[in-house]
């Protein structure tokens, strides 16, 4: 038994999950109205931000492993 | 039993609305959890990106929602009474030039603000070595010392920059007073701030401290002399950022009354 998910499964995730959360925190206003759900947006940022370098960790390991290679 | 009308259904408090965030949050790290030890057991990768997708949204959910919040009425109920005191505290004193608000040069503790308020209109500013933060009144000028009721708010504005106004001067804060009422503070919809010689106009558009700002206007003394909240805050930031004496020239509400002008005057000590 093991994840079903490769190194580059979770690479393309991490782009996805980096971009989503991005473009919201950006776009994303504090006057929007809608008060059922309430945002910390500093938070937001920093998650999307975090999301966005560890994508980018694993396309620097992606570049080292093709640099490397034999 | 009755059926549930608009009026008679009770709006979910502050507390309901987070626990309801609360709750979601623990069923979608419930269901991504469950999802992932499936996607393991049938060693399925659609399965996999479910569960990787409901656990982190579920985990992000509870990570951005805040702890607490206040509710803005209750902010606006609060200050106007520590306004009321200090408009008492003028009036008895026969107090009516425009208060000064004093650079850390001219105090004990350079952090902390002070606002004179002198007796007569020659803008003399006491010596340092005679202002006294535990002092009230003034002999030499005459006058009287106040803490500015901006100052906590100023002291906010410092740790959310991360820096004491004491270390920046007028350029950073021209730079920086936008953003950081815009998007760190999410205080207002939008700020300009304008420098002309001795002069500083600071536009604030739709800030959430428009109540407690109009609730000053009708206490006047406190209004012409230190005036609101929000502009003492800024009163105290510019006076340590310039080292010069600030005093409030003019503070003024649009006709939509969605805008604050406050114009600053930079006094030569």
């Amino acid at each position: 038994m093991q994840i079903p998910l490769s190194f580059w499964d979770i690479s393309l995730w991490l782009a996805v999950t980096a971009i989503t959360l991005l473009i919201t925190a950006e776009l994303i206003s504090p006057y929007y109205g809608q008060t059922n759900l309430l945002i910390n947006k500093k938070k937001l940022k920093n998650a999307a931000l975090t999301t966005g370098i560890l994508f980018l960790i694993t396309v620097a390991i992606r570049i080292y492993g093709i640099i490397t290679a034999p | 039993m009755p059926k549930p009308t608009e009026d008679n259904i009770a709006p979910k408090t502050p507390k309901q609305k987070l626990r309801i965030t609360e709750l979601t949050a623990y069923a979608l790290l419930l269901l991504g959890a469950s999802a992932l030890i499936t996607s393991i057991i049938y060693t399925s990768s659609i399965l996999a990106f479910i569960g990787l997708g409901l656990t982190f949204w579920g985990v992000l959910l509870l990570y951005i929602t805040p702890t607490r919040y206040v509710k803005l009425d209750l902010l606006n109920a609060i200050a106007p009474s520590t306004l009321a005191n200090i408009e008492k505290m003028l009036t008895n004193s026969k107090l009516n030039e425009k208060g000064i608000y004093l650079p850390p040069k001219y105090l004990r503790d350079f952090e902390s603000s002070l606002v004179f308020i002198p007796s007569k209109n020659n803008k003399t500013l006491p010596r340092p070595e005679e202002i006294d933060e535990e002092k009230i009144y003034s002999k030499n000028p005459e006058g009287m010392f106040l803490t500015p009721p901006g100052l906590a708010l100023s002291k906010l504005f410092e740790k959310e920059l991360g820096t004491s106004f004491t270390k920046t001067d007028l350029n950073y804060i021209r730079n920086n007073l936008p953003k950081l009422l815009i998007e760190d503070m999410e205080i207002a919809e939008n700020v300009e701030v304008e420098i002309k010689d001795n002069l500083i106009t600071v536009e604030i558009a739709n800030h959430i401290f428009s109540e407690i700002c109009q609730e000053t206007r009708k206490l006047q003394k406190t209004h012409e002399t230190i005036g609101c909240t929000l502009s003492s805050a800024i009163a105290c930031a510019l006076a340590k950022a310039t080292g010069k004496p600030i005093t409030i020239q003019k503070e003024e509400k649009s006709q939509d009354g969605k805008t604050t002008k406050i114009q600053y005057r930079i006094l030569e000590d």
